[in-house]
């Protein structure tokens, strides 16, 4: 069963498709390790109390807090962060209607609400504007207003529907 | 800034049940613990990731009750179709507990474990008449909601036993949960529910006070929403005062009954 005893352990882990193996901290949480000792920096830090969701990132495809998350939790799980979404230079159906949406100004919440949205829209492929605003309440912004963002969702969720993008 | 800890990742429970104690805290979503352990309000030696032993978290019938595995976590209470059938309020109250993060990460179990007064969980549970099953490598024992939480943050639960499960009895009570809450986490809670056995008209008031409470009549005429609401002590917060906090206590009881005779349910 456990390694107890010691203050930390080798994780391995597919983030963003890649085999990752790591010695991570016990201490270090999800955040942490996707930003500093992976240098993956889309997923943001703020508020550190799972209140406003810069740091969304999805384990197993569940939607977590990296702020308040453990590295060491990942250990044979699959990690998916912002820079997962696009494939090469062709952005994700939801990266490209939050462009057209106008649903970002500085940007910095951006990779948690797409992350959340990636969330909900495998969850429930055609969400009413109630759906959309419901699971998106836990992420925060401060610049654009949130009428964009829940037309950008809308906007992704007809088109990936259309063209059956997973 | 976590402090230093090792952790233990058991697969069975009774691995769980020689690990847990004093300085050895289980955690499941860690979404509590981890923000204690930041603010270094617990700061335990050693945590037992429980997120390893799948029995923890069924959910099944058994007899005249819905046992749900103290692993579950409200986004997959509200969105089983078992509990939506058996106990339909149980499933509205965990479709609205925080943002989709802490449910789709916060469990049943860890919620009534860290006894947070504002608990949605404690105070639903309260109507429903739900029992907690606690077990340590020594025994089982069984606590109503009213025996199980002491105070803020403090529960009956001894440091070597875990809560393996919450037991709701069905059919469950229907009715209605109403919360005001404009912070992440409610100011006061009212559910009133109607229940096949015992008394049948049950409220519940929780959030605003150390710990819920319930109040139990034979008719909705019994209760007097004034001298509910002059009964409690409500803790004065960021959200509000005593005096604000009991108005909208009166106030919710008295929608919550109003709601619930003219045969609303949540759920
Ligand atoms: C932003 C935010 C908003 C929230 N809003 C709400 C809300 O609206 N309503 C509400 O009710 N709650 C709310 N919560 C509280 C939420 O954290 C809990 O509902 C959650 O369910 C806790 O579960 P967990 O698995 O994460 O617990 P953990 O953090 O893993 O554990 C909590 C405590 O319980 C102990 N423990 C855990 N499981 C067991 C077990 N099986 N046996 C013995 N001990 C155990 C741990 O040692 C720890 O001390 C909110 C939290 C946040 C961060
Ligand atoms: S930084 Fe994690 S929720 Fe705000
Ligand atoms: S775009 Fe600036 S915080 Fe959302």
């Amino acid at each position: 069963m456990a390694d107890g005893g010691e203050l930390g352990r080798t994780v391995r882990a597919n983030v963003n498709g890649t085999e990752v193996s790591r010695y991570v901290a016990n201490r270090s949480t999800l955040a942490q390790f996707l930003r500093d000792d992976l240098g993956l920096t889309g997923t943001k830090v703020s508020c550190e109390l799972q209140v406003c969701g810069v740091c969304s990132v999805l384990v197993d495809g569940s939607p977590v807090s990296a702020c308040t998350y453990l590295a060491v939790d990942i250990d044979g799980r699959k990690v998916e962060t912002v820079e997962g979404l696009a494939d090469g230079d062709t952005l994700h159906p939801l990266q490209q209607a939050f462009v057209e949406e106008f649903a970002l100004q500085c940007g910095f919440c951006t990779p948690g609400f797409l992350m959340m949205s990636v969330a909900l829209l495998r969850r429930n492929p055609d969400p009413s504007e109630e759906d959309v605003k419901e699971y998106l309440d836990g992420n925060i912004c401060r610049c654009t207003g949130y009428r964009p963002i829940v037309e950008a969702v809308q906007l992704a969720a007809t088109r990936m529907r259309e063209d059956g993008h997973v | 800034m976590l402090g230093t800890f090792t952790v233990s990742r058991p697969t069975e429970l009774g691995q769980a049940l020689d690990l847990i104690g004093e300085e050895s805290l289980a955690y499941w979503g860690g979404t509590e613990l981890f923000l204690a352990m930041k603010m270094q309000l617990l700061m335990p030696g050693n945590l037992v990731d429980l997120k390893g032993i799948p029995q923890l978290r069924e959910i099944r019938m058994s007899g005249d009750e819905l046992v749900i595995g103290a692993g579950t976590t409200h986004d997959e209470i509200a969105t089983d179709p078992g509990v939506r059938g058996a106990a339909g309020l149980l499933s509205s109250v965990t479709s609205r507990v925080g943002n989709s993060r802490v449910r789709a990460q916060g469990t049943i179990g860890g919620n009534l474990c860290f006894a947070e007064p504002r608990s949605d969980l404690a105070t639903v549970l309260l109507a429903l008449d739900a029992m907690v099953q606690l077990q340590s490598s020594s025994g089982e024992r069984r606590l109503s909601i009213t025996e199980f939480l002491l105070g803020p943050y403090w529960t009956a639960r001894e440091p070597e036993e875990l809560l393996v499960a919450v037991c709701v009895p069905i059919p469950a009570a229907t009715g209605v949960y109403l919360k005001f809450q404009f912070t992440e986490r409610p100011s006061v809670a009212v559910t009133a529910v109607v229940s096949d056995g015992g008394q049948p008209c049950r409220l519940a008031i929780g959030a605003v006070a150390d710990v819920p409470a319930l109040h139990t009549a034979e008719s909705w005429d019994e209760f007097d929403a004034a001298s509910i609401a002059a009964g409690i002590e409500p803790v004065p917060d960021l959200t509000g005062s005593v005096t604000y906090k009991r108005h909208l206590t009166e106030v919710l009881v008295k929608k919550a009954i109003a709601a619930v005779r003219a045969g609303e349910r949540d759920g």
